[in-house]
């Protein structure tokens, strides 16, 4: 299920700087462990009640963390066509509320991530990763990586500005063998482009002192309002999921 | 294929992360043996480079369109055990970056396109070689294509396959009926596969004439790698491993099928009855007798295949190496 | 500081980069190396900086032998800015990636490096921005002000005007102007050299001539030979003293310049016949007050 993924839009995003809301500013750490817990607890909650309660705290987290829910709805749609396919054929085989219990599942572990995704630092998730025990030639890789995607974009604009101004259009459908051969050129010419820079960049970080290891960097401590953020999805996550699994209907 | 959270039964979902994490895991372990250090910006930047591409979007008529997964270019272009590396670094910047995949489906995310697609993609490459070599340019790119296209179908099937598991499982809870997934998939992605092929077959031409060494065929310095010699010099038997790695990856989710799994059809007759009006419906850890009796041989089966490919995928790349000086 | 003896380096396709360079250089000395493109400049800086090695003949930096294990060790005690800044900058915002380098050499002070650095190279409201949005100019002083919270014993500068847009070229100019540190400068910009440096050295693979930037414009061969124009400034006063117009010493830079020309003017002697474009920046100097001249003119009066 192709669509579009990681619009330029949301590159352009992750250039622009960032406004501060109480959301992007508790502590990276605190929201990663505090939502990841929610949404793994939310994956395999399966009664409608409890569902629908995660629902609610999901939609309550995303409006009280002011993340602009533009970008929200944008990159939901781009889990629609999994969601629609799956609820639709569970309502159709095995019934309707097993159709909307995947709907509201599925849309709550969503939501959840997608806040936590656009209210923070990706620099500070790609951190957490390595806390998390991620080995470090990921992350290290992850970094870098994702500093490049960032040039080798504005590269591509360039390129693309480039074409156009002489004239291409094409590359509209899977029939037009030009136009496709001219997409799989400007990709390999892009290639090779950002490999030579590969090398002077590696320098260019070598200068700075830097080892194959990101070391951690911030050295926030977790304040009072970190923590209340932690413990209540801490716990909300851990009442869901006592509920789900033992005493209940 | 991004799948989110949610959807898949979470033992399926479990198992991919499992399965994920012990291969990308021999992968870095094979890999130290020939990344260096400085070689790191150079697979940052292509796992770049493919990032990119795969917002170049296609389209593939009737208004949706399709984009490059890349595991097969990947892994042709600098041999597998990168391209899983590369492959997964993507998949984590798009799920910390965009929310594109989930969590708990990471697993099952990069099982599908940071795993299997680089691996058949490399296997049905290396297998078609020796037949089309002699065309040239166009025996290439038949090559490149054809391994790009069956990378993403048999990723799509993949997918579809531990939908349906999840499907049937968990008793029409999560996942998707085999009846649904496996037509939506494998139909959508099998023209996917062709824009695939299409700009893989392109790329790798065009890398080839314009500048060979940019993403040599490289995958290693030291062609003194490895003990296993011989038997494992075949191109044949290489691919075979890659594909066999494949099989081997589909082991769990069918002993868990096998265990638990009934025929989808029957089995939805059956719940629409029981389940309507339920409120609590099938809780996943209070199933069976013989779930994790599955689960754990599945596992243990599971390892024990993967132990031995480590042997292989070392022997692989060290003699790649030694056979392309 | 620094010497280089006798080195020579070969690109991968066998043309010869470096031949046998020798280059001596003290504490607190800033030199510049000047030399067309092509001329292996930027390679040597990357040779100094431990990221290639030399074919023949040795580096020593700050007492240390450079080879390829001690390349880590010296480049502790140098700071290489390069000229694409967008190779150097990473994190995302300017004031993470000035505490990058001291982070990851295990500096303490950081908080009070960055702060530092950001200041001396005037860019303290942009800490919280994000580097690859700024412009060009700016981003090179993000590289700088990263390089400098390290506090390196040398600063190696490859092409550190290109690029600039005449403001952020002057403010930079007056940057390592007024900086107190040894510094070795690869540039093509000989204006900008002439303001900074004390000393000069051409490069056309192999040296060609040191010396001080005077004696370097009186050489008309050399700089002809090195593809480099003359500045402004000295071609102005050649053109002069071509005309009848002599000085003693060839001014380089708009210090010298002012002192040479406010003698000239405070003896009144202004007889030059020549044509117009001198006449009109002659008025320029002596008519509408320009203020150094204003300044050295106050000066010579009291």
């Amino acid at each position: 299920m192709a669509t579009v993924h990681g619009n330029p839009f949301q590159l352009h995003k992750a250039g622009r700087d960032t406004e501060e809301t109480w959301f992007t500013r508790l502590d990276p750490r605190a929201k990663l462990l505090g939502i990841l817990t929610f949404v793994i607890t939310g994956a395999i909650l399966t009664s409608t009640d409890l569902l629908l309660a995660a629902l609610v705290l999901a939609a309550a987290l995303a409006a009280a963390s002011r993340v602009s829910a533009w970008n929200l709805a944008k990159a939901y749609i781009v889990a629609l066509p999994f969601i629609l396919l799956a609820s639709v054929s569970l309502f159709i085989f095995t019934g309707p509320v097993q159709g909307a219990n995947m709907v509201i599942r599925v849309s709550t572990c969503v939501l959840a991530l997608l806040v936590l995704v656009n209210g923070t630092e990706t620099f500070d998730l790609f951190l957490g990763l390595r806390r998390l025990k991620v080995p470090a030639v990921l992350t290290t890789l992850v970094m870098l990586t994702y500093r490049y995607v960032l040039l080798i974009s504005e590269e591509l604009d360039r390129m693309r500005i480039a074409r156009k101004a002489r004239g291409f259009s094409g590359g509209k459908s899977l029939l037009d063998r030009y136009g496709l051969r001219v997409l799989s050129y400007t990709a390999g010419m892009l290639l090779v482009r950002s490999s030579a820079r590969a090398d002077n960049i590696y320098e260019g970080l070598k200068m700075r002192g830097f080892r194959e290891d990101m070391a951690a960097w911030r050295r926030r401590t977790m304040a009072s309002a970190d923590f209340a953020f932690l413990g209540l999805f801490l716990a909300a996550s851990g009442a869901l999921i006592t509920i789900q699994l033992g005493v209940v209907p | 294929m991004h799948i989110p959270d949610g959807l898949m039964d979470p033992t399926v979902a479990a198992i991919g992360l499992i399965e994920f994490a012990a291969i990308v895991s021999v992968a870095i372990v094979v890999s130290r043996r020939s990344l260096r250090e400085k070689d790191l910006p150079r697979v940052a930047m292509l796992s770049a480079g493919i990032f990119v591409a795969q917002m170049l979007n296609f389209p593939i008529g009737g208004g949706t369109t399709g984009h490059l997964v890349g595991g097969a270019l990947f892994a042709i272009m600098v041999g597998p055990t990168f391209a899983i590396i590369g492959m997964t670094v993507i998949l984590l910047i798009q799920a910390l970056m965009f929310g594109d995949g989930g969590i708990t489906a990471f697993g099952l995310n990069a099982l599908n396109m940071a795993i299997i697609a680089p691996l058949v993609g490399w296997g049905v490459f290396n297998l078609m070689k020796p037949l089309v070599g002699r065309t040239g340019r166009i025996g290439q790119g038949v090559s490149v294509g054809t391994a790009a296209w069956a990378s993403v179908f048999v990723a799509a099937a993949a997918c579809a396959a531990e939908m349906a598991v999840s499907y049937a499982i968990s008793g029409g809870t999560y996942g998707i009926a085999a009846t649904v997934s496996v037509p939506a998939m494998l139909g959508f992605h099998a023209v996917i596969g062709v824009g695939e092929a299409a700009i893989s077959a392109g790329v790798v031409t065009y890398l080839e004439h314009v500048s060979p060494e940019t993403f040599s065929r490289r995958a290693a310095a030291n062609p003194s790698s490895s003990g296993r010699k011989g038997v494992l010099r075949s191109t044949t038997l290489r691919a075979s491993g890659a594909v066999l790695l494949v099989l081997a990856l589909a082991l769990p989710f069918y002993f868990l099928y096998a265990a638990e799994g009934r025929d989808g059809l029957e089995q939805t007759m059956e719940d629409a009855g029981v389940t309507e009006g339920a409120q609590l419906a099938n809780s996943p850890f209070t199933y069976g007798q013989n779930y994790f009796g599955a689960l754990f041989s599945g596992i243990i089966g599971f390892v024990a295949v993967s132990l031995a490919m480590t042997g292989i995928m070392r022997a692989l790349d060290g003699r790649r190496a030694a056979d392309e000086m | 500081m620094l010497e280089a003896e006798s080195v020579g380096f070969v690109y991968e396709d066998g043309t010869v980069a470096l031949d046998k360079v020798s280059l001596v250089m003290e504490e607190g000395e800033k030199v510049a190396l000047v030399g067309p493109n092509g001329a292996g400049k930027s390679t040597l800086l990357h040779l100094i900086a431990g990221f290639r090695t030399p074919f023949s003949g040795k580096v020593v930096v700050s007492g240390k032998s450079l080879d390829s294990s001690s390349a880590d060790l010296v480049r502790r005690d140098l700071g290489l800015v390069f000229q694409d800044p967008d190779d150097q900058v990473f994190m995302p915002t300017v004031e993470e990636d000035v505490a990058f380098g001291p982070r990851n050499l295990g500096l303490d002070d950081i908080d009070r490096r960055v702060t530092d650095a950001l200041k001396s190279t005037g860019i303290e409201d942009l800490a919280r921005r994000r580097p690859h949005r700024l412009s060009h100019g700016m981003k090179k002083r993000v590289a700088i002000a990263g390089v400098l919270a390290m506090d390196p014993k040398m600063l190696l500068l490859d092409e550190p005007t290109s690029g600039l847009d005449p403001r952020a070229r002057k403010d930079l100019v007056r940057l390592l102007k007024e900086m107190d540190r040894t510094m070795l400068i690869a540039t093509h910009d000989l204006e900008a050299a002439s303001e900074i440096v004390d000393r000069v050295v051409v490069l056309n693979v192999g040296i060609v001539m040191q010396g001080t930037m005077a004696e370097l414009v009186a050489a008309r061969d050399v700089l002809e030979s090195a593809g480099l124009e003359m500045p402004p400034l000295p071609r102005l006063f050649r053109l002069l003293e071509a005309r009848g117009f002599p000085t003693n010493e060839m001014p380089v830079s708009m210090e010298q310049a002012v002192a040479e020309l406010s003698k000239v003017i405070e003896g009144g002697d202004v007889r030059v016949r020549a044509h117009r474009g001198v006449q009109e920046r002659k008025r320029a100097e002596t008519g509408v007050p320009h203020p150094d001249l204003e300044i050295d003119r106050r000066k010579a009066q009291n």
